[in-house]
């Protein structure tokens, strides 16, 4: 490779770094800033007034640790009701050279793309027939909706990694199939569930269309919806503002350097080989 | 493989029907969580849905859905917004992939830094961007004006215009990287003999990309090309924290219709004919991509 090509391509990456995290970075820089600062004109990169202030405002005077929690929950529940099923499918389409597999398959990728916002409707009616609104139970089951088939395209493949030599090794040594899947296969499929739980709690967990419907009190909502409602008000505060989408965004970029490993499985769930 | 005696056989093919159990608890599950719902939500675009009253109008919500100019306005908007940003990831996203074939070893950290905007709530991102673009205090002004493409005070979400393309920017920005992501895996399995053997044959950079990665990446590209439609057709948190629709019109895709339908005219009744209309625009996507990778990926 020629000398100028290599610098070219460099500053390209170097553009699209600076392009990817700007953003990131405006945001941590707001979030810091006192409210005089943030409407001080030219915007400073660096400000010597930075401090905590504006997280501990959002912390004490809204209820942004609420919805932190209520999102955590709910995230968590749709992932272990996701992780659950999905072993037990995967295990079901991997094992038994079942015709159908295929179609089965399909349809789940299908289930996994129906749009969301067509899906709220029914939602909406439903867990307001239930009496569910405002409820955790709700956005769980709503959110399995997606993650369970989300999880069944990522799990198969590491299913399927595994021999069936295996499974029957495990019975003709006197296990009976659920002893075989839980003492024996599911401890060689742990880097894929938790791959798959990993993900299907991002997705819960930046989900916002299905809360935004599903909760009407501030004290359900979830981070996605709190923030967002933020924007509404007569006066937005945008350090507060900014400090609330951070506190929001923590979890993923910690999630997110965990599953570097697993994006391109996980991100196609099938699509690409690899 | 030779015929094996009874008792030797596979246990795993004696009790086929075992499968059938453990695939039926999930199965079960899914029938009440989607299929109930889906069959819900048809049902529903028969309806005239007032509060608590529901009358049968059969077709009606479509005649009047299909009828109406805000619908294919809003059919426009979502054409057009979808090709943008899908004609915008694959040509940034494939720009990118190869920039990070020569990155070396840097290749995995970059990768992982230029992902972080797809990681991200996109209704959080939305917010973000909504300060960056904000009219007298925003930074994008402060930044174009240094270049002197704003005389400041541009408000870029208030005019139809600029609004569609800060919407495109933001998607873009938050989609690229899952294009990068999978032609990026999809650089990795060329063959590094094929561009040896293009190299002896004397072909330059060009050549070798016309001729060895291309052809070993098209299958991928349009894989990318055909998820990525599906998602950003489907794309709604975006748009709907940006502008919620805004100004006009200017940038009210189908899922943003719908809900505005559905949740602010509280016309649930059209807003389910509305999306019913945009379940067989994702149906027959679906079914391209499904087309395109084959059913033998998808075999179990």
């Amino acid at each position: 490779m020629t000398r100028p090509w290599a610098i070219l391509r460099w500053a390209a990456l170097a553009v699209a770094v600076v392009v990817a995290l700007f953003p990131f970075y405006w945001m941590l820089n707001t979030a810091l800033k006192p409210p005089a600062d943030v409407m001080r004109w030219p915007p400073e990169f660096i400000s010597p007034n930075w401090s905590l202030a504006g997280f501990r405002t959002v912390l004490t005077e809204r209820p942004v640790l609420r919805w932190f929690v209520n999102s955590a929950i709910v995230a968590a529940g749709s992932t272990l009701i996701a992780t659950f099923l999905a072993a037990l499918a995967s295990y079901g389409l991997t094992r038994f050279h079942l015709r159908f597999s295929g179609a089965v398959m399909v349809l789940l990728l299908f289930a996994k793309m129906l749009p969301e916002t067509l899906l709220v409707i029914p939602y909406f009616q439903m867990m307001s027939e239930l009496n569910l609104i405002d409820t955790h139970l709700a956005l769980i089951l709503v959110y399995s909706s997606y993650s369970v088939p989300f999880a069944v395209w990522m799990l198969v493949g590491f299913f399927r990694a595994i021999p069936i030599e295996i499974d029957e090794a495990a019975m003709m040594d006197g296990a009976s199939r659920l002893t075989a899947l839980r003492r024996v296969i599911l401890p060689l499929a742990a880097p894929g569930l938790v791959a798959a739980g990993l993900f299907t709690f991002l997705m819960a967990w930046n989900s916002y269309v299905w809360a935004l419907v599903l909760t009407t009190d501030a004290q359900h909502y979830v981070m996605s919806v709190g923030v967002a409602t933020m924007i509404g008000e007569y006066r937005v505060q945008w350090n507060e503002l900014m400090a609330a989408a951070l506190i929001a965004t923590l979890p993923v970029l910690g999630l997110c350097a965990l599953l570097d490993r697993h994006l391109a499985s996980g991100l196609t769930a099938g699509a690409v080989k690899g | 493989m030779p015929a094996r005696a009874p008792w030797a056989q596979p246990g795993l093919r004696r009790e086929r029907w075992h499968g059938l159990l453990f695939l039926a608890i999930p199965l079960l599950y899914l029938a009440g969580v989607v299929l109930l719902p889906l069959i819900q939500a048809v049902y529903s675009s028969t309806l005239r849905i007032r509060g608590m009253n529901a009358s049968f109008v059969g077709l009606g919500n479509y005649a009047r859905v299909l009828g109406s100019e805000v619908f294919w306005t809003s059919m426009g908007v979502s054409v057009r917004f979808t090709i943008a940003c899908v004609a915008l990831h694959i040509v940034l996203g494939f720009g990118l992939a190869l920039l990070l074939e020569s990155a070396g070893r840097a290749r995995t950290a970059l990768r992982l830094i230029l992902m972080t905007p797809w990681m991200v709530a996109p209704a959080i991102a939305a917010t973000i961007w909504l300060w960056l673009f904000e009219p007298h205090f925003g930074v994008l002004n402060y930044l174009l004006g240094l270049v002197g493409l704003s005389q400041g005070g541009q408000s870029w979400l208030g005019e139809p215009g600029t609004a569609f393309g800060a919407a495109v920017l933001v998607d873009v920005w938050r989609g690229t990287p899952f294009v990068m992501l999978l032609l990026s895996a999809g650089l990795q399995t060329v063959p590094r003999d094929q561009y040896e053997a293009a190299m002896l044959d004397g072909a330059n950079a060009l050549q070798q990309f016309r001729h060895v990665t291309l052809p070993n990446v098209a299958y991928i590209v349009a894989v990318a090309a055909t998820l990525d439609t599906i998602n950003t057709v489907r794309q709604f948190d975006i748009v709907a924290v940006l502008t919620g629709g805004g100004p006009a019109g200017a940038t009210e895709v189908l899922p943003v219709l719908l809900y505005n339908t559905g949740f602010r005219a509280n016309d649930l009744g059209g807003a389910a004919a509305i999306g019913v209309l945009l379940l067989v625009v994702v149906l027959a996507l679906v079914v391209l991509h499904v087309s395109i990778t084959g059913l033998d990926r998808t075999r179990a």
